[in-house]
């Protein structure tokens, strides 16, 4: 067999290497009972439950933090952060998580917030003025 | 609409528009005119003359667009949105010139700035290639104007443009009112990320790299267009390294800045952005290496081509990537969209087009080399690096990729969860074979080289390697990880191969030396990047805190943050780190963290220092935003951030009535105490000195037999002393006490009773319980041998810097 023959083959032989690795590692965006069925890692994104409690209390565990979040569904579900709580977290509009469900809890062991960005904010703030 | 609004200031933004526009045409009429003279439609060069006039137009009309949107900036002009967007008052003027290039105009314009000095240089130096070389550049100048247009053609919104105001681009009611800019007091500031001094050259090194970028295409399309096949790839090969080297010291500096400025405690995440810068580095390092195989065999034509054209095209996909919002939510630090998706789109479309349409037509008449390499020769190995370096890009391509094929096909696949882990198990598989090849590949001669003479040189270097890998191993602590050991083993390799022939350089064969340096710097990159990622330590392990089960200790319980009260030192690793309070300075309040090692049979301080990681506190946003600081050692790196601190206005809540201060206070602690006494408090000693019977109470007269009494108390608290006296009164038959506060240690102390009988005096002492310390919530790790990591990644430009000399050198010879 010719060199180049040999090169091609090694390079279409890893080319589908890369392909299904890409298939094989690659997560699901989910809601919590796709996480609860999978078991497995997952991303689930949702909103801030504001109703509900948020426990962060450093001063007991600096590396506990929980919180409800409504999934794409509906469904809310507690979620535990084991890591500190983003001070901006209440502001948050979408969150996107990484984990997977431990029994009711969801533990996360990521999350990605997308916060209201400087240009949709589409506020202006003004100084305070009697006129109006 | 005929409102007249007060104060603004328009001149600026509408010559900035004027030139905006200008810019457009004169670019256009450049590679039209550039376009014709290549094509000798006239052959007496007044084509040339045309489009020359047009560029030194295009030249004046970016500068211009620069200085007014500058002038706009620095002046806080806030009617322009783009000021008001991305500035503020308080910001010091680098930090003015950082907050120019936060928004994409302003990094659109800084790709424009640079594209035009380089065709300057062009003008000047590429003589014959001068006309088709500065077509292709100023079409891509053309595209890049277009995208600061900001006007509406047929309906479609073209471009954004820096110069729009205000009031035009958000609808609110102030707006309605005249003297609207009177109630506008600042902008919105700098993003505190980009507060750094890294921010203020990195992006203007990235731009230029990317810049530089389109010379080796355009070079590449005019071989192909000219049908001078081989001539390009001499003359391309100085402006190839020169991207490689710039686009190389871009990127570094992008993941120090990283490391310095981001809390994700690293210098690479393999996030989407930074791989998208990556990708077209690594091609056009490809290329220059089958370039240059080419130049000296005669192989590894196409190969050449097709690099040099994709690696520009891979920048365009980058900026595609960062720029249209498609990665929304992989990526936390690409662009918001300005909805300009098309406009990117259709900016790769006609580059890649053009690549591929050219070489179609010429696909006939290319110079294919008939024989096959041999397997002894430099030019095979050259080939082969080059293709392992395209398969690495193909591998970090196809994962970034991930929300192209979704968009694509529609689908809803999320990128690996374990991101950093999916890259690292095939990179470091194409690093080992990098290393190796570009070890052994010193040792071969172009065309022929004698095998003997190979494997002697060769099997020298491995021997070497394998006792420094031993060693490596042993001292890093890495020797358990066989991946680990393999890279170090390549890394070394290569770099012992590539100082043997550095070696031979300093004896005289100085023009080697660019090459050498290259791939020692590289290899030292490579060992310095593995063995910091694979043996950083997070030193602030959590070991107190409350348990959730085993199952989640088990899996994944990092525990990476502790919490530290004020004065209350706690061990982590072999230092003894206490927080000693903060400090504010600006918008940053800077947290005074000590860090001691102290030796364990002498007791004594063998070394101390300060870390001050700080954090931007937005009282208004009710977030902070943290920066680390780091003690760098010669072999390692204390790095420290803090995760969570108590928000500054929660902190002081005002006394209010009907509230008496006790209720601070925990429960007190009562002792019976005489001079002379000791207590040992939560973080204080408390000495009774003795007992002032004179006492004064201020404005209360004594009457004769009324007592009162005071107790003289010393309090040490770390390094201060403070002196207190509590009383005690008994008037008439009712008695009083008189107790003292330390609002620095959370302390009252009362002396509220005297118990004769006992013969001694009775103290309670008051603290607050601890949340009302001050505390931060921090994370420290040590990271080993980075500076191996950066000092590889200097060698490496100054490699390439060497490498452009000697190209450059061999240009003016032939």
């Amino acid at each position: 067999m010719k060199k180049s023959s040999i090169i091609g083959l090694i390079i279409i032989a890893v080319s589908i290497g890369v392909i299904i690795s890409v298939y094989a590692d690659s997560s699901t965006y989910g809601d919590f009972d796709d996480a609860k069925a999978s078991e497995t890692e997952c991303y689930v994104s949702g909103n801030l439950d504001l109703q509900k409690s948020m426990v962060y209390n450093p001063q007991v565990d600096a590396n506990y933090f929980s919180f409800y979040m409504k999934d794409k569904g509906g469904k809310v579900c507690k979620v535990v952060f084991f890591g500190t709580k983003p001070q901006d977290f209440e502001k948050s509009e979408n969150i996107v998580l990484t984990g997977k469900m431990v029994g009711d809890e969801f533990h996360a062991s990521k999350m990605l917030m997308k916060c209201p960005s400087k240009y949709n904010k589409d506020q202006v703030e003004v100084k305070s003025t009697s006129a109006t | 609409m005929d409102t007249v609004f007060i104060g603004e200031q328009l001149l600026p933004g509408k010559l900035g528009q004027f030139f905006v526009v200008l810019s457009f045409g004169t670019a256009l009429l450049a590679t039209l005119a550039y376009y014709f003279d290549s094509i000798r439609d006239q052959t007496d060069g007044s084509w040339r003359k045309i489009a020359r006039f047009a560029f030194a137009l295009n030249f004046l009309a970016v500068i211009g667009i620069g200085s007014s949107l500058f002038y706009i900036i620095y002046n806080h002009l806030f009617e322009y949105h783009y000021a008001w967007a991305h500035s503020s008052r308080s910001l010091p003027v680098y930090y003015i010139i950082s907050s120019f290039w936060e928004g994409q105009e302003g990094s659109f314009w800084l790709w424009t700035f640079w594209q035009s000095i380089l065709g300057l240089v062009l003008l000047f130096r590429a003589k014959s290639w001068e006309s088709p070389v500065m077509t292709v550049v100023m079409l891509s100048q053309v595209f890049l104007a277009s995208m600061l247009l900001g006007v509406e053609i047929l309906g479609i919104r073209v471009g954004s443009s820096p110069f729009i105001l205000l009031r035009e681009a958000m609808d609110a009611p102030v707006f309605s009112r005249p003297d609207y800019l009177s109630l506008i007091a600042d902008g919105n500031g700098l993003n505190p990320l980009l507060q750094n001094y890294w921010m203020v050259i990195h992006p203007p090194t990235l731009f230029m790299g990317f810049a530089a970028m389109i010379i080796p295409f355009a070079f590449a399309i005019a071989g192909l267009w000219q049908k001078r096949y081989e001539d390009w790839i001499k003359v391309a090969l100085p402006w190839s390294l020169f991207a490689v080297m710039v686009l190389g010291a871009g990127i570094i500096m992008g993941s120090f800045w990283a490391y310095e400025a981001l809390n994700f405690g690293g210098f690479w995440a393999w996030d989407p952005v930074e791989n998208a810068s990556l990708i077209p580095w690594l091609t056009l390092i490809a290329a220059v290496h089958v370039m240059l195989a080419y130049k000296n065999s005669g192989q590894a034509y196409f190969t050449s081509v097709f690099l040099a054209l994709i690696s520009f095209v891979l920048v365009l996909y980058a900026s595609f990537l960062t720029r249209s919002g498609i990665l929304g939510e992989a990526s936390v630090h690409s662009f918001t969209d300005l909805g300009m998706f098309w406009q990117l789109y259709l900016y790769i479309a006609a580059f890649k087009l053009i690549a591929i349409g050219l070489i179609w037509a010429r696909w006939k008449s290319l110079p294919f080399s008939k024989k096959e390499e041999e397997t002894y020769s430099r030019e095979f190995w050259l080939f082969i690096g080059a293709i392992i370096l395209v398969l690495a890009c193909l591998q970090i391509l196809a994962t970034t990729s991930i929300p192209v094929f979704n968009r694509i096909f529609g689908t809803e696949i999320a990128p690996p969860t374990e991101v950093v882990a999916h890259y690292n198990k095939w990179q470091i598989n194409f690093a080992i074979i990098t290393a190796i090849i570009s070890g052994f590949t010193q040792y071969l001669k172009y065309k022929k080289s004698d095998p003997k003479q190979f494997y002697r040189q060769v099997l020298r270097a491995l021997l070497i390697s394998v006792i420094a890998t031993a060693l490596t191993g042993y001292i890093c602590g890495i020797y358990t990880n066989v991946g680990y050991m393999l890279l170090t083993f390549a890394a070394l390799f290569s770099v012992i191969a590539n100082m043997h022939i550095l070696y031979e350089a300093i004896k005289g064969k100085w023009k080697l030396a660019g090459s050498a340096l290259a791939h020692v710097g590289f290899g030292l990159l490579l060992i310095g990047a593995m063995v910091a990622a694979a043996t950083n330590k997070v030193i602030s392990i959590n070991t107190s805190g409350i348990g959730f089960g085993d199952a989640f200790a088990k899996d994944n319980n990092p525990r990476e943050n502790i919490i530290l009260y004020e004065n209350e030192p706690v061990i982590m690793d072999q230092y003894t780190v206490t927080y000693l309070g903060d400090s504010t300075s600006g918008p940053n309040t800077y947290y005074r963290v000590n860090y001691k090692v102290i030796d364990q049979k002498t007791g004594q301080i063998t070394e101390e220092f300060d870390l001050y990681p700080n954090a931007q506190q937005n009282a208004k946003m009710r977030q902070i935003i943290a920066s680390p600081d780091t003690r760098h050692y010669l072999w390692k790196d204390i790095y420290t951030h803090v995760s969570s601190v108590p928000l500054k206005e929660e902190e002081e809540h005002e006394p209010h009535e009907g509230h008496t201060d006790e209720e601070d206070y925990g429960k007190p602690v009562v002792y019976q105490v005489k001079p002379g006494d000791s207590i040992r408090v939560r973080d204080a000693i408390i000495r009774v000195k003795s007992v002032n019977r004179q006492a004064k109470i201020q404005n209360i007269p004594l009457s004769k037999g009324d007592v009162s009494v005071a107790l003289s108390l010393e309090v040490f608290a770390g390094q201060k002393t403070y002196q207190v006296e509590p009383a005690f009164l008994i008037k008439g038959n009712n008695s009083y006490d008189f107790g003292k506060t330390i609002d620095e240690l959370g302390m009252k102390l009362r002396f509220t009773n005297i118990l004769p009988k006992e013969d001694k005096l009775e103290l309670s002492i008051y603290q607050k319980p601890k949340a009302e310390k001050n505390w931060i919530v921090m994370k420290a790790i040590m990271f080993p041998y980075i500076n191996l990591f950066w000092a590889g990644a200097i060698i490496m430009t100054i490699g390439f810097l060497l490498s452009i000399f000697r190209r450059n050198k061999e240009l003016k010879i032939t």
